[in-house]
């Protein structure tokens, strides 16, 4: 494993305000991390930092081992920020090729071209002319042109509509297959569900959470069986299980609240009980978040 | 270096296509220089001289106001729009793309001098000495340093609608009250004695001297190298106080 980034106990205060407050973590080549959490948690704060256009008030922060400001940083990483917009007379072409032009060794033209899904059309118009979809693939361009071994993206889907999304998914996705290292942020939790490996979770400047979705979700959020109400079924035995945190009934459907399913199921099955409709329900990462976010004196 | 060369020409590119410049840096002079030497043109004995001194006031005041009004305007716009930031995140240095807008500005400016001052032999057939079309033309090069460093002050500014605002203003107020739309000699005492001590008219003054055969007076290099150090110490003072902000 190879650390890309590493961050020791990162503090950031702007004026009497603390951003970021003692942040620690890892990442490792090659993995897809989104980085979650409300309004002001330091998510973006934290980006800046790792791109070297903030200075940590204490603590350090590296990129392959490097103060991020280094040119040879500046080689390897790309990114598409926020409040980033492209406002030249030049042509998208013209752009990509000027970015290309900075880096030693550029991403072929044609590669980025394909990856990022611009039209043979859209080449030639000015960047001060495209529809705000347009831009966002410019940006992307412009994040890959130095064909970088580490992405950021803040908040990259913001203003794209399902279809764009879904794209730009996918190439992340093809962009990992390749053994890049992704970081991003984004609103929607869906998306850190389907498309990263591992989850920052962040609150008031700290990480609070920190694993698989999959993890997070199991963690917090709480996972039941269900199936349709049944007269013959002894509810008052199921809710003495050790397993079973709580039984209720919603919507003529009983439902058994528990951290093992498998086992509720098992012994639903044993006994015969006859049960029928039965459903499985996982937690959902926005309820993870929520929960995370709301108390976090509970974690 | 291929990042910069490139850097220099796309800037170039970006001017060229700038709407302001080919209308205040290229139209606008030769269209004033049609008006006031073809059309008022009675008022003045020596016609040649005239014409060729006109020609002067008109090429310094398109390349006045590009490096006034492009590089500031286009300093604060790029700034707000985050690309100075986003610029920072690239291998290429800040100096280095900094130095790539000079370079493309110095081009412009080449190029506005090449522009008017072929439309002036065209429009009145002005004949100066090719000494003194070189000199000339390098003056108006060398000696508008003071108003780059004048647009890269403005260029700290924070709002768009604020930088355009004052670098029109300042910008035609220098022109007019430096004698550049108009001979000094027809203006009022009090600006006269004003205009001894403002860049653009020691900027004119320069070129003017040279199509009537001298050199430019020694005050007037001294002047602008004054508001060059000038221009250039508080565009540094601020841009560090407004880093330390951050």
């Amino acid at each position: 494993m190879e650390e890309v980034v590493s961050i020791e106990k990162a503090t950031k205060k702007f004026k009497d305000k603390t951003a970021v407050d003692e942040l620690s973590c890892s990442i490792q080549r090659g993995e897809v991390v989104a980085i979650l959490g409300p309004n002001g948690a330091g998510k973006s704060t934290t980006i800046l930092m790792m791109l070297g256009l903030l200075e940590p008030t204490e603590g350090k922060v590296e990129i392959f081992r490097m103060d991020p400001k280094e040119k040879a940083v500046r080689e390897k990483i790309g990114a598409m920020l926020q409040e980033v917009s492209v406002i030249d007379t030049l042509t998208v072409k013209e752009i990509i090729q000027l970015f290309r032009s900075y880096y030693a060794t550029p991403m072929d033209f044609e590669e980025l071209v394909a990856l990022t899904g611009l039209k043979k059309e859209e080449m030639k118009k000015r960047a001060d002319k495209l529809s705000g979809g347009q831009k966002r693939r410019l940006g992307f361009a412009l994040a890959l042109a130095g064909d970088p071994d580490l992405l950021f993206f803040d908040e990259p889907t913001v203003g794209m509509d399902i279809t764009a999304r879904k794209r730009f998914w996918d190439t992340v996705k093809a962009l990992k297959e390749k053994g890049k290292t992704i970081i991003f942020t984004t609103h929607y939790l869906q998306e850190a569900d389907d498309v990263a490996e591992r989850i920052l979770l962040f609150h008031k400047g700290e990480v609070v959470a920190d694993g698989t979705p999959h993890a997070i979700k199991n963690r917090l959020t709480k996972q039941s069986v269900s199936f349709i109400e049944n007269s013959e079924v002894p509810l008052d035995e199921i809710r003495s299980l050790a397993i079973v945190s709580d039984v209720y009934v919603k919507n003529n459907r009983v439902i058994v609240v528990t951290e093992q399913t498998d086992d509720v199921l098992a012994y639903l099955f044993e006994k015969r009980l006859g049960v029928k409709g039965i459903e499985i329900e996982k937690g959902r990462l926005d309820e993870a978040f929520e929960q995370l976010t709301k108390n976090k004196e509970a974690i | 270096m291929k990042g910069l060369l490139m850097q220099c020409r796309m800037e170039i590119i970006k001017i060229l296509r700038n709407p302001y410049y080919v209308f205040w840096s290229l139209l606008m002079p030769i269209v004033f220089y049609v008006i006031f030497t073809r059309i008022f043109n009675n008022a003045f004995d020596n016609d040649q001289e005239w014409q060729a001194h006109y020609l002067m006031s008109m090429t310094t005041f398109s390349v006045m106001g590009s490096a006034i009004m492009t590089l500031g305007i286009r300093l604060v716009e790029e700034r707000t729009q985050g690309w100075s930031l986003f610029m920072r995140i690239t291998p290429i240095s800040t100096s280095a793309y900094f130095f790539a807008k000079m370079v493309g500005q110095t081009v412009i400016h080449i190029l506005s001098i090449i522009v008017i001052f072929t439309a002036g032999g065209f429009i009145n057939r002005v004949t100066l000495s090719p000494l003194e079309w070189l000199l000339s033309g390098l003056w108006i090069l060398l000696a508008s340093a003071p108003f780059l460093a004048l647009g890269v002050l403005f260029g700290t500014m924070k709002r768009v609608d604020t930088v355009s605002g004052v670098s029109n203003l300042v910008y035609l107020l220098l022109a007019l009250s430096g004698g550049m739309w108009m001979p000094l000699e027809i203006m009022p005492t009090i600006v006269q004695k004003i205009a001894q001590w403002l860049p653009s008219y020691n900027f004119g003054n320069g070129a003017w001297q040279i199509v009537r055969g001298n050199g430019p007076d020694v005050s007037n290099v001294l002047v602008l190298i004054g508001y060059l150090i000038i221009f250039m110490v508080l565009s540094s003072y601020i841009r560090r106080k407004q880093e330390a902000a951050v």
